[in-house]
């Protein structure tokens, strides 16, 4: 009968208006605090995706499927043989991340390099768009600062299964929006 | 004299009443009918017709709007309770007495809401709008912006808003001095039963305040299945007001 009747949406229907705003209001603000912590961390540490978490096996032993990087883009910092850098290649949605094997600096400060995944038998020019030889610092999302291991696993699971990240983002939003602080 | 059945449309229960009087008083909240000596309140407004003859059937939990619903709610749920007692304080302020509520406390903290909303809006549109390294500047501007909002957000709900969940004016009757005023706030600790309701009046004339307050437990107000008893927590609240306004005839 609970369900039948929607006894549960009885606090929702006695609210006035201005309850009824204050509790879409409530929503917004979970969800602006989160957005504005990212933003805020953007901001920090120059990066337009401060954290990321790895979705191949490439980087093994490094990094493991599920693992989640924190990265930094600071402009003043160049890049060098060795790091690991996150870098978006046109044409392809998700970033990749790989440590640089070559790198070539001109005086004005201007680089291209190249990049290669530790597990990965070959360098990356075959995972570049068709004819780009060399990365540039515009192609850049960060560089790998630090590493917290398995907890990105939730975003792959949610990522392989859409629906399931669908219904979960809906329960907890039809249940802040109906629940009264 | 009535003959009156009642049924109970949640359990199907039905009582019959014989000898009934019945006493309807309009405006009021609770429907009263005297059986002997017994007073039955029923937290809903009958309607007349019901009662225009013998032996009707009268069905306890017809309402005609959600207002009239008795309030059930989840009893374990500190937050609900202390909603349903609220919202029946404030009831029994405005609608028995017919003060006017003020609503500028509460939307004061809608603003403030609204406004941080709206920074953060405005930061997601801008950051679509213009790709990263570029909005660089607003998004600082936004972001801190927001978090100062949130800081003054906390501030006012603690030191202006300190749990005030209705303030209530009283008319001159007059019309000359300024309103009297009278504002409700209350506590309910989160794992304690104990409901503490403050009332405190501040003359409108003379700027005095006078406040009495009461703590009870929660239990006394909800039956056991989480049914607010507006008959038993109407009287504490008619309490607090009477309490306040014989201190000021004393003065």
């Amino acid at each position: 009968m609970g369900l039948l009747d929607f006894d549960f949406l009885d606090d929702v229907r006695r609210m006035n208006k201005r309850q009824l705003y204050y509790q879409v209001l409530n929503f917004g603000m979970i969800v602006s605090s989160a957005l504005m912590i990212w933003k805020g961390l953007m901001v920090v540490t120059g990066s337009e995706s401060p954290i990321v978490v790895v979705l191949s096996g490439s980087m093994e032993p490094a990094f493991h499927r599920g693992d989640l990087l924190f990265l930094t883009n600071y402009v003043e910092e160049p890049i060098r043989v060795g790091e690991i850098v996150v870098f978006k290649v046109e044409g392809r949605d998700i970033p990749i991340v790989h440590r640089v094997l070559k790198v070539h600096e001109k005086e004005d400060g201007t680089v291209k390099f190249l990049t290669k995944g530790d597990n990965n038998s070959v360098d990356d020019r075959g995972l570049y768009a068709p004819g780009q030889l060399w990365l540039e610092k515009k192609d850049v999302v960060g560089r790998a600062r630090g590493f917290v291991p398995y907890v990105g696993i939730v975003t792959i699971l949610m990522n392989d299964y859409p629906k399931f990240k669908y219904a979960i983002l809906a329960c907890l939003g039809l249940f802040v929006l109906i629940h009264r602080e | 004299m009535l003959k009156v059945y009642v049924r109970r449309t949640d359990d199907g229960r039905r009582t019959r009443y014989d000898n009934c009087s019945l006493e309807l008083r309009s405006g009021e909240l609770k429907t009263t009918i005297l059986v002997g000596d017994h007073d039955f309140f029923f937290p809903t407004k009958f309607n007349e017709n019901l009662f225009s003859g013998s032996g009707e059937e009268v069905e306890y939990g017809q309402w005609q709007s959600i207002e009239e619903k008795p309030v059930k709610i989840d009893k374990w749920d500190s937050a609900a309770l202390k909603n349903a007692l609220d919202d029946a304080s404030k009831k029994v302020m405005v609608d028995n007495f017919g003060f006017q509520e003020s609503h500028s406390l509460m939307d004061m903290r809608l603003a403030i809401c609204t406004i941080a909303v709206g920074f953060s809006l405005f930061a997601l549109l801008w950051d679509y709008l213009n790709p990263f390294p570029e909005s660089r500047p607003i998004l600082i501007i936004c972001v801190l912006s927001y978090f100062v909002l949130m800081g003054v957000l906390t501030v006012y709900t603690t030191y202006i808003e300190k749990g005030i969940f209705l303030v209530a004016l009283q008319k001159d009757e007059a019309g000359i001095d300024p309103d009297n005023k009278w504002e409700l706030s209350s506590i309910l600790k989160k794992y304690d039963e104990q409901y503490n309701l403050k009332m405190t009046y501040i003359d409108g004339k003379t700027r005095i305040t006078r406040s009495q307050e009461v703590t009870k437990s929660v239990a006394e107000f909800f039956d056991e299945n989480g049914t607010l008893c507006m008959d038993l927590f109407e009287p504490e609240v008619r309490m607090l007001q009477g309490r306040i306004a014989a201190e000021g005839k004393k003065e």
